[in-house]
C-alpha cells in the first residue's frame, strides 16, 4: 500500500477513535430525557441506565483486564475486546497505540502541530535512549502490586489516566466558567440576555444540568498539563518514557509479522525518519528497527523521500526480532518497587486496623481488601453519579486507596434507587446491583448520627424536620419524639427531637446533605454499618 | 494591502454596538419589578369537588367535569397564553406510592389546557431529588412527551432573586418560569407532612424558590403562606385520587397510601387546602399555614363563603 494511504487512514482512525472516546465520556451522564415508558412507569419495573456502552475503552484496554486478572482473580466484564487487541499486537504490533489510544493521539498531535525541536536537534532527541526501558519499570512494578494485592494499574493506565483527567478536571473546569456566563447572562437586566441563557440546556449535556465538581481535581489536572507539556521535551514523551500499556504492548509485539523493510542501497542518509519518528524505534537502515518501541504511526514510511522504507507483511522466524530492551536493571527494581508499594500503601493501617470513617464507598462497593484490587481509578463512578457525591479520595483509604471513589455527603447524596455506579463500573469493584436489591436487601453505604449540639431543635434553637422529611426509607430511619427543650429565653418549648434508627438507615446521606447546618452539618454520615463489611459494624 | 482597524475606530464601533444593544432593551427595562398585591378580597371565588364514585371512572372525564363545574378550562386558560403548570414531583417516586402528583391528572390537565388554545404549557418544578430521575420515575416526563408540553429543568441560573414581599419572607430566589407564565396552575398531592401537618396547595409552593430552603421550615407556616401570596396562582387543582396518609412527605410504601379518588378545584388557595385536609380527618382550623392564609387575606376556610359544587361521575 501507499505510504500516502496508510497515514491517512492512520489519522482517520485516530480521530474516529478519538471523537468515539468523547462522546462516550460524554454520554457517561444520566440523560435529561431519560422518559421511561409510560406504561413502565405505572409499574415497578424500571431501572434507569445509560443506553450507551460507556465501559468500551476500558475492555478494550489489556492492562485493565491483566491486572484485574492478576489482582483479583477476576475476569472483568467484556475482556474479549482486550484479548482481541492482544491478538492484533501479536500480528501487526502496537497498532493500539499509533491508531486507537485517545491519550496517544492527543499526544501525538501536539507533538506534531508545534514540534519545539528543529532540524538536528530533532533528529537527536528521537534517538532511542535509555530512559525508554521507564515505562516497562512501570508495567512490571504495576503488575507485580497487582499479583500482592493493590491495583495501581489505572494511576498510569492512559485510558484511565484520559478518562479522569478529561472527566472530572477539563469538563468541571470550563463548567465553572460556562455558568459563570450563563448566571451572568440570566441576572442581568438586559431581556435580550435574560432570553440567551436559556440556551444553556444547549450546553448542559456536556457540562451537567448541576456542573460537576470533584475533590483533588486541580491535581488531577495539573497532571494531565504536565505530561502534555513534556512533549515539548520530546514527541510522544508520555507514550514513549512512561506508558505501562505502551509497554505490555510492546512486549507483545514481539512476534509482528508488519515489519519495517529498509532498503540500504536507496538510503541517503537524510534523517527525514528519523526526524519523524515520533516513538524513537530506529527506522533508519543501518540500525536495528525497535519493533517494541514503534507506535505504529508509519511517519517514516512517509516521510522517506527515496522510497528506501516500507511495512510489509514478512512470515519470520520470531527469532529475527528484537525482544523489547527492558535492561534487567529495569526488572528487578521493577519487581521490588512492586513489592514494595502495596506494603508501603499499607503502612497507614487501612484497611486491615482502621477504616476512616467518612470513607464511604458507592453502593455494591466490594469489601475494602478487595475493592483495592480492582478499582481502576478511572473515575466513570463519579462522573455518571447524578448528584455529584462520587469525589476521588486524598487520604481517607490511604496511600493504596488514592484517588478511589467515595461519597462526600456535604456535596452530594446517594440516590435511594439509582444503580448506575455500579451499571458502568469497569473491572466490577463496584458489583452490579439492581434497584431491588439496593432497598430490600438492603445495601447500606454507612449510618447517620445527630450531633445535638448543633442541631436546631436539640439545641433549643426551634423548630426543624428536614432531615425526617428527606430520609428516603419506609419507614423512615429517622422519626421525632415530641420533647421539650429550653430556647435561648429559658423557657421550655415543645419540639419534635429526631432520632435515627440504625437498622432501617441505610447511609445514603442526603439527611447530612440537606441539613441547614452548612459545612458540618448536624446530622452526618460515617461508614460504620457499611453492608460490605464484615467487621464495620454496630448491630449486632 | 491588509487594511487595519485604528484603535479610534474600533473604540468607536464598540460604543456603536454597546449603545444599541443598551436601547434595543430599554422598552424592556423592569421599572416596577414583580408587582405586590396582600388584597385579594375573600369570599367570592369558587370551589369544585369532583369525586370518582363508579369502579373504573374515567380519569379524564372526571378532570373535565370538574372544570366544567367550574365554568369551564376557557374561564381560566385564554388562546394563546403560555400555561405553567406546577405539579408537586419532589421525589424519585414511582406514581402509586403517592409521593408525586398522579401522572394521569397532569397529562388530562396539559390536554384541557391545549383544547382551550394555550400557546404552549410547561410543567415546572424545583424537584427535591436529582430533576432528572424524577421527571423520569414519577411519570412526568413521558406525560410531557405525549403531550408535547415543555419540562422545565430547574437549574441555577433561573433562579432569580425576587421581591417577595412576604411577612416573613424578603427577598428570596425564585424558579423564574413560574412568574413568566401566562396562567399559572398549581397542581400538587395531597399528603401527609411530618412538619406542617399536611402538604397540600399552599406548601406546593417550596418547589417554586430555590435558595437556602431547608431553612424554609424553621417557620414554615408563614413562609409557604408568603410564597402562596407571592405566586398566585390562576387556579389550584389538587390531587386527592391518591393520598400519601402516614410516613409523608416521602413515603414509600404502598401502606402509605389510601384512595380517595377526589380532585378539588378552586381559585381560593385557602380554600382548597382547608377542604383537602378534610380528606385527612384533619380539622383545617387546626393548621397553621389555613389560620395564618386566613388572617393575611389569602383565602378563607370557611367553604360556605365560596361558591361551592360537587359533582360525581
Amino acid at each position: 500500500m501507499k505510504a500516502r494511504y496508510l497515514i491517512w487512514i492512520r489519522r482517520a482512525s485516530q480521530a474516529f477513535f478519538l471523537m468515539l472516546f468523547l462522546f462516550l465520556l460524554i454520554e457517561s451522564r444520566l440523560p435529561q430525557d431519560v422518559f421511561v415508558e409510560y406504561s413502565l412507569a405505572l409499574s415497578s419495573a424500571q431501572e434507569l441506565s445509560i443506553k450507551w456502552p460507556v465501559r468500551f475503552f476500558f475492555q478494550l484496554d489489556p492492562l485493565v483486564w491483566f491486572s484485574s486478572l492478576l489482582s483479583g482473580y477476576h475476569f472483568i466484564r467484556g475482556f474479549w475486546w482486550a484479548i482481541g487487541v492482544l491478538v492484533v499486537t501479536l500480528l501487526l504490533g502496537r497498532i493500539f497505540c499509533g491508531f486507537i489510544c485517545p491519550l496517544g493521539t492527543i499526544h501525538h498531535v501536539i507533538s506534531w502541530v508545534k514540534p519545539t525541536l528543529r532540524g538536528e536537534q530533532m533528529v537527536r532527541a528521537n534517538q532511542k535512549s535509555p530512559g525508554q526501558k521507564i515505562k516497562y519499570f512501570l508495567l512490571i512494578t504495576v503488575l507485580v502490586g497487582s499479583l500482592i494485592g493493590v491495583n495501581f494499574a489505572g494511576l498510569m493506565d492512559p485510558i484511565s489516566m484520559l478518562f479522569r483527567s478529561v472527566a472530572l478536571s477539563i469538563i468541571p473546569g470550563l463548567g465553572t466558567g460556562v455558568r459563570g456566563v450563563f448566571e451572568w447572562m440570566a441576572s442581568s437586566n438586559i431581556k435580550t440576555l435574560n432570553l440567551l441563557a436559556y440556551g444553556e440546556v444547549l450546553l448542559s449535556p456536556v457540562f451537567g444540568y448541576t456542573y460537576e465538581v470533584f475533590k483533588t481535581a486541580w491535581f488531577i489536572g495539573l497532571i494531565l498539563l504536565v505530561i502534555l507539556f513534556l512533549n515539548r521535551v520530546r514527541p510522544r514523551f508520555w507514550c514513549r518514557f512512561l506508558c505501562p500499556l505502551g509497554a505490555l504492548l510492546g512486549i507483545f509485539s514481539r512476534f509482528t509479522i508488519l515489519t519495517l523493510v529498509k532498503d540500504e542501497e536507496k538510503c541517503t542518509g537524510c534523517n527525514a525518519c528519523t526526524k519523524s519518528c515520533q516513538g524513537a524505534a530506529s527506522p533508519i537502515p543501518g540500525k536495528e528497527w525497535q519493533n517494541a518501541e514503534c507506535v505504529m504511526c508509519f511517519n517514516c514510511f512517509d516521510s522517506c523521500p527515496e522510497d528506501a522504507l516500507s511495512f510489509k507483511f514478512r512470515r519470520s522466524s520470531p527469532l529475527s526480532h528484537k525482544s523489547p530492551d527492558m535492561g534487567r536493571r529495569a526488572v528487578l527494581s521493577g519487581i521490588l518497587a512492586g513489592i514494595s508499594l502495596p506494603l508501603i500503601g499499607r503502612l497507614g493501617g487501612h484497611p486491615y486496623k482502621v477504616s476512616h470513617p467518612r470513607l464511604i464507598r458507592p453502593p455494591g462497593s466490594l469489601v475494602e481488601k478487595e475493592f483495592l484490587t480492582l478499582c481502576q481509578r478511572c473515575g466513570l463512578c463519579m462522573k455518571v453519579c447524578p448528584t455529584n457525591v462520587i469525589n476521588p479520595t486524598l487520604t481517607e483509604a490511604g496511600m493504596a486507596g488514592f484517588w478511589t471513589p467515595h461519597l462526600v455527603m456535604t456535596q452530594g447524596y446517594c440516590e435511594y434507587t439509582c444503580t448506575l455506579c455500579g451499571d458502568v463500573c469497569p473491572t466490577g469493584a463496584i458489583a452490579e446491583f439492581s434497584v431491588k436489591d439496593k432497598i430490600e436487601r438492603p445495601i447500606k453505604i454507612g449510618s447517620a448520627y445527630i450531633e445535638r449540639g448543633r442541631c436546631l431543635p436539640w439545641s433549643g434553637n426551634g423548630p426543624c424536620i428536614v432531615c425526617e422529611e428527606h430520609c428516603p426509607t419506609s419507614p423512615k430511619a429517622i422519626y421525632f419524639r415530641k420533647g421539650f427543650v429550653a430556647g435561648p429565653d429559658g423557657k421550655e418549648q415543645p419540639v419534635q427531637l429526631p432520632y435515627v434508627d440504625l437498622k432501617t438507615c441505610v447511609g445514603c446521606g442526603i439527611c447530612e446533605y440537606k441539613c441547614p447546618v452548612k459545612g458540618l452539618p448536624a446530622i452526618r454520615v460515617i461508614s460504620a454499618g457499611e453492608s460490605r463489611s464484615m467487621e464495620n459494624q454496630i448491630l449486632l | 494591502m491588509k487594511k487595519f482597524i485604528t484603535r479610534r475606530t474600533a473604540i468607536k464601533r464598540l460604543f456603536k454596538i454597546s449603545g444599541a444593544v443598551a436601547f434595543s432593551a430599554l422598552p424592556d427595562w423592569p421599572v416596577h419589578g414583580p408587582g405586590q398585591v396582600w388584597a385579594q378580597t375573600p369570599g367570592t371565588g369558587f370551589i369544585v369537588e369532583g369525586l370518582g364514585k363508579t369502579e373504573g371512572y374515567s380519569l379524564k372525564e372526571l378532570i373535565k367535569k370538574t372544570f366544567d363545574t367550574a365554568g369551564g378550562i376557557a374561564r381560566f386558560v385564554s388562546r394563546g397564553d403560555v400555561v405553567v403548570i406546577k405539579p408537586n414531583i419532589s421525589w424519585a417516586r414511582r406514581p402509586e406510592l403517592a409521593a408525586t402528583t398522579n401522572p394521569e391528572v397532569l397529562e388530562a390537565v396539559i390536554e384541557l389546557c391545549y383544547e382551550s388554545g394555550a400557546k404552549k404549557v410547561r410543567i415546572a418544578d424545583h424537584t427535591i431529588h436529582d430533576a432528572r430521575r424524577c421527571f423520569a420515575i414519577t411519570g412526568v416526563g413521558s406525560v410531557a412527551k405525549k403531550t408535547d408540553a415543555d419540562l422545565v429543568s430547574p437549574r441555577s441560573s433561573l433562579m432569580r432573586k425576587m421581591k417577595i414581599h412576604g411577612h416573613r419572607l424578603d427577598i428570596w430566589p425564585v424558579f423564574v418560569p413560574l412568574v413568566e407564565a401566562d396562567k399559572l396552575i398549581n397542581l400538587p398531592i395531597a399528603k401527609d407532612h411530618g412538619l406542617s401537618t399536611l402538604t397540600l396547595g399552599i406548601k406546593n409552593w417550596i418547589g417554586g424558590v430555590g435558595g437556602r430552603r431547608y431553612a424554609l421550615h424553621q417557620d414554615i407556616h408563614q413562609t409557604i403562606v408568603d410564597l402562596a401570596q407571592f405566586f398566585k396562582p390562576t387556579v389550584t387543582l389538587i390531587d386527592a385520587t391518591r393520598i400519601m396518609v402516614t410516613n409523608g412527605p416521602s413515603g414509600g410504601s404502598l401502606s402509605d397510601v389510601a384512595q380517595r379518588n377526589t380532585l378539588i378545584l378552586s381559585d381560593d388557595q385557602v380554600a382548597a387546602d382547608a377542604a383537602a385536609a378534610r380528606l385527612f380527618g384533619v380539622n383545617p382550623e387546626k393548621l397553621g399555614f389555613i389560620k395564618l392564609g386566613e388572617k393575611w387575606g389569602l383565602g378563607t376556610s370557611d367553604l360556605l363563603k365560596l361558591n361551592r359544587k360537587k359533582v360525581a361521575i
